[in-house]
């Protein structure tokens, strides 16, 4: 037994040096920890308890002195002692981790570290300790309590008249199956919920009594640290509470490059509720955080999103687009693309100049951003001039977007392009824009145009008559008066099974 | 394995085993079943333990020397263990492995005897894998008494501190956080060891300086209170923390004011009122933001927040008090109302006091915390001065966790109205000595702390 005692301590020993000198993840230190770990163990396996007594500067074992080292910094019992531990058990059933732990909450350097302290927070199930406090406290002495003279009865009665309790009432304090369950389930809720939301709530509710500069600055460095731990939810909470005074400026320390940068982790999370928090929280931010959040746009992956935060900045612009001009400048076409769409959600009156430069622009990207804009700004005449764009998919675009707006000047221009034979020769997407402008725009003339077109085979090539058939049935369908749906209705029962097939979806895909 | 868990465990299988030899013949299934279970799981820890022991010692079961608390959880089993070898006088059952189903049913037959023929039983019947320990005579009042002085060290340091920390508060010095923090631990610590123990110097109230023993009255409380709910050491130690800075906010209002005798102006009664809000500010000043600071400062704000939605800072309808803000609310008022302080010159008794608790359920009290405080505290909480139908006069030194209108108790005035240094009576086993009433300590001169010193 003696020697196995001494076997413990050397390992102990070994450990702690190793520990302090290669820290716990090295294999030196593991060299001595496992076999240490295994003899204890076994030690606790048939005695159940290892217990040590601290001294200043030994350790003892059963009355007998198990180690001894007077250098300070060394010496595992002047930890110990200097703390207040008086004694230490190690329990069976001790994991490795639990052990592993210790050691390093011994041998921690700091001067400042509190070993009592440290193990106590470790909350272990197989290693307990006493601790003595440091200064002793040895003059107890009982208050003196002021002599009084009562009559208890009649203090009695006023008390339970003042109190209005029966003073008789039989107390049973048992809990019933049912109130030990709702106590469980109170303390797993309290144990879960977070502290944060009540923190923040309790400040923001402290300072509708008092406006105090120490409170608004707790509120900040959560903030700051919901910001750290892109928390968003719990930010704008706090935002929400700090708005109400103008001269608390929270926002400011978000509004440089670093921390608008970190934002680019969360652009792409894969839960949508994060994202909405984060674009809530952006709402706070002001203008001159503009350009730093165009910076990090074309890092979004997801559309949607895209445009989310689009208008997010746009709203924060207000009607002022100035932070969003210079970025019509720039060379970067996804710079640009965002730029453009940011300025046409926010619709300043000279949107259309803006633009002006890229109606020739060699990006097609551009260019169309560019339409999307002067769609979403109400600029029908500027979208005008993309119609003949060199891109088709620009023109469509532009095409949709006239289909969408009032804007009559271009419709004989266009009832005359698709009399012509060049016409044929476009993207069906292209054409099927063209007569759903027409649709669009289009009077009781147009009216007589489709039906020439559905019956005759007037102008076209019969190879492409299928086409401008089906197009013509489906413009009438759009333009849905009694006229333009009786000639569908007869269409219907044309012999020609192509004019009755045409006819007949075209009734189907009608407007309700 | 946890030694704890594995202990209540054990302490739950016996219970059926105990009531089910009461019942029937030793053959029958349900005995044998019962048995099966203990001896099955027994064996179950023999693999990582050569015994197990339990141990009684004033009123509390050591099981392998891990205490095992008082908790609303197991709690009755427990109560049930302690109970029956307090009345076979039993000091410790040790078993060893290879522990038999046979030997296990035999023993719990004989427990179940009168006090008498079970030490004859256990004398003469020798149990070759259970050993029985049985308790001198007085044994168990010597133990009572012992010494505290560990118990007193915590409470008084503790009290140094609080101290410390509110009048730094007040003149604006630095305040050291690292010495709350241990007193903190050393609470927790004492309240698993002997909760009755520490629970014994609330008793020390002070009028002069009420602000700090009641400080510490409302932690201490507030982790008994915490520890048999079954909150666990972290939780302990936040709520500790909290309840020690429940009040702190009154550093920010002027000590006239709260030592005021008379009666308070409305506008005075507004700022006294205050110091839930002062208080978030003063921990926040003080304790940062940490997780522990966080609970407190919640504590703080909501502790005067009444059950029903009453009670101030003023409150939304949906905001409800946390658990730890319940817990406060209850320690508070009943530290509060058993101190004599300026505006209230004799206090409440503290059986008075727990009635004025339990009849206040639902309306400002958490109804199921107002019941285990009840419990914690018993019918007549220690420091309660007792006229017994003896003629003489007792003070409650400590509750009976099994009877929690008879507790233990200490004479100390005899018939002929004499202070005397009387025996210590357990009114659950005395059938001669009754409870005729509580009454004021303050009749025969006595300060019911000085005896917990
Ligand atoms: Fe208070
Ligand atoms: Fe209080």
């Amino acid at each position: 037994m003696k020697d196995e005692i001494d076997q413990i301590i050397l390992g102990f020993t070994k450990s702690f040096k190793a520990m302090q000198m290669y820290g716990m993840s090295h294999s030196s230190f593991l060299h001595f920890f496992e076999p240490f770990y295994q003899i204890l163990s076994n030690f606790l396996k048939e005695h159940n308890e290892f217990s040590l007594e601290v001294e200043k500067f030994g350790l003892i074992h059963n009355d007998r002195i198990v180690y001894e080292e007077e250098e300070m910094d060394m010496s595992i019992a002047f930890r110990l002692f200097k703390d207040g531990i008086r004694s230490i058990a190690f329990l069976s059933g001790l994991t490795s981790d639990e052990l592993l732990l210790f050691i390093d909450v011994i041998s921690r350097p700091a001067r400042e570290w509190d070993i009592a302290l440290g193990l106590w927070e470790c909350n272990f199930a197989h290693i307990t300790f006493y601790v003595i406090e440091t200064d002793e406290v040895l003059d107890y002495q009982v208050p003196e309590v002021p002599a009084i003279d009562v009559d208890y009865d009649e203090k009695l009665k006023q008390l339970i008249l003042k109190e209005k309790i029966d003073i008789d009432a039989v107390i049973i304090p048992e809990l019933n199956p049912q109130e030990i369950e709702n106590l469980k389930s109170n303390i797993t809720d309290e144990e879960r919920a977070a502290l944060l939301p009540i923190v923040i709530k309790t400040l923001g509710d402290y300072l509708q009594t008092e406006c105090s500069q120490e409170i608004i600055d707790g509120l900040i460095e959560i903030l700051q640290t919901c910001v750290n731990v892109q928390d968003f939810r719990n930010a704008r909470r706090i935002c929400y509470k700090l708005k109400d005074y103008p001269d608390v400026n929270f926002i400011e320390r978000f509004e440089n490059e670093t921390t608008i940068m970190s934002f680019r982790e969360v652009l792409n999370v894969p839960q949508d509720e994060i994202f909405n928090e984060f674009l809530a929280f952006l709402g706070f931010f002001g203008k001159r955080s503009i350009p730093l959040i165009i910076q990090i746009m074309p890092f979004v992956e997801r559309s949607d999103r895209l445009n989310a935060l689009r208008h997010r900045i746009a709203h924060i612009a207000g009607n002022d687009v100035t932070p969003m001009i210079e970025f019509l400048e720039s060379k970067d076409p996804d710079l640009l693309v965002n730029a453009i769409h940011m300025i046409g959600i926010v619709k300043p009156a000279n949107t259309d100049k803006l633009f002006e430069p890229f109606v020739y622009h060699k990006d097609e990207n551009v260019r169309m951003a560019t339409v999307d804009a002067l769609a979403a700004a109400d600029q029908p005449a500027a979208i005008v001039k993309f119609v003949t764009d060199p891109a088709v998919e620009v023109r469509v675009r532009a095409l949709c977007a006239l289909g969408r707006q009032k804007c009559p000047e271009m419709y004989p221009v266009l009832l005359d392009r698709i009399k012509q034979n060049s016409f044929l020769a476009l993207d069906f997407s292209e054409q099927r824009e063209v007569f759903n402008y027409l649709a669009a725009h289009g009077d009781r003339d147009l009216v007589r145009v489709m039906r020439d077109i559905l019956y005759k085979r007037k102008w076209f090539g019969a190879k492409k008559y299928r086409v401008m058939r089906r197009l013509a049935a489906s413009t009438l369908s759009h333009i849905n008066t009694a006229q333009a749906l009786d000639i569908l209705e007869k269409g219907r029962r044309k012999r020609n099974r192509d004019i009755a097939y045409a006819c007949e979806a075209a009734l189907k895909e009608r407007p309700s | 394995m946890n030694i704890y868990l594995a202990g209540k465990t054990l302490v739950g299988l016996f219970y059926p085993l105990f009531k089910a030899v009461q019942v029937y013949d030793i053959n029958n299934n349900v005995v044998v079943n019962a048995a099966q279970k203990f001896t099955d799981y027994a064996a179950n820890l023999f693999s990582t333990m050569s015994s197990i022991e339990f141990v009684r010692y004033r009123d509390y079961i050591f099981f392998n020397k891990q205490r095992l608390r008082y908790e609303v959880d197991g709690y009755a089993n427990l109560q049930f263990l302690n109970n029956l070898l307090k009345t076979q006088r039993i000091k410790s059952i040790t078993l060893n492995r290879r522990l038999t189903q046979r030997e296990v049913i035999d023993f719990a037959c004989i427990l179940k005897e009168d006090l008498a023929l079970f030490h004859k039983e256990v004398s003469t019947r020798k149990f070759e894998h259970i050993a029985v320990e049985i308790l001198k005579p007085d044994e168990e009042q010597d133990e009572f008494i012992e010494d505290r002085k560990a118990l007193k060290q915590t409470y008084f340091k503790a009290l140094k501190v609080t101290r410390n920390l509110m009048q730094n508060l007040w003149t604006g010095r630095q305040v050291d956080v690292k010495s709350s923090r241990r007193v903190i631990y050393g609470l927790v610590d004492s309240i698993s060891h002997d909760e009755f123990g520490i629970l014994a110097l609330t008793t020390i109230k002070n009028f002069d300086e009420y602000t700090f023993n009641h400080s510490l009255n409302v932690s201490i409380l507030s982790l008994a209170l915490g520890q048999r709910i079954g909150l666990d050491r972290k939780n302990l130690a936040r709520l500790g923390s909290a309840g020690l800075l429940h009040d702190i906010g009154k550093v920010e209002i002027s000590k006239e004011l709260i030592n005021k005798i008379q009666k308070l102006s409305d506008t005075e009664w507004k700022t006294m009122k205050l110091h839930s809000n002062f208080g978030v500010r003063e921990i926040l000043k003080t304790r940062g933001l940490d997780e522990t600071s966080m609970v407190a400062i919640t504590v703080a704000y909501q502790h005067h927040w009444n059950y029903d939605g009453t009670g101030y800072p003023l409150r939304e309808k949906a905001d409800e008090p946390t658990l730890f803000s319940r817990i406060v609310r209850i320690c508070d008022s009943y530290d509060a109302m058993t101190t004599a302080r300026g505006y209230q010159p004799v206090p409440y008794l503290p059986h008075f006091a727990l009635r004025v608790i339990w009849s206040n359920q639902n309306r400002l009290f958490d109804p199921i915390l107002a019941k285990v405080f009840t419990q914690l505290l018993g019918i007549y909480p220690v420091g309660s001065c007792l006229e017994l139908t003896t003629g003489e006069i007792g003070l409650v030194m400590r509750q009976n966790p099994s009877t929690i209108d008879l507790p233990m108790i200490k004479v100390i005035v005899d018939k002929n109205n004499n202070r005397i240094d009387g025996p210590i009576v357990d009114l659950a086993s005395d059938t001669e000595m009754k409870i005729r009433r509580p009454t004021y300590p303050q009749i025969y001169g006595i300060n019911a702390a000085a005896y917990f010193l």
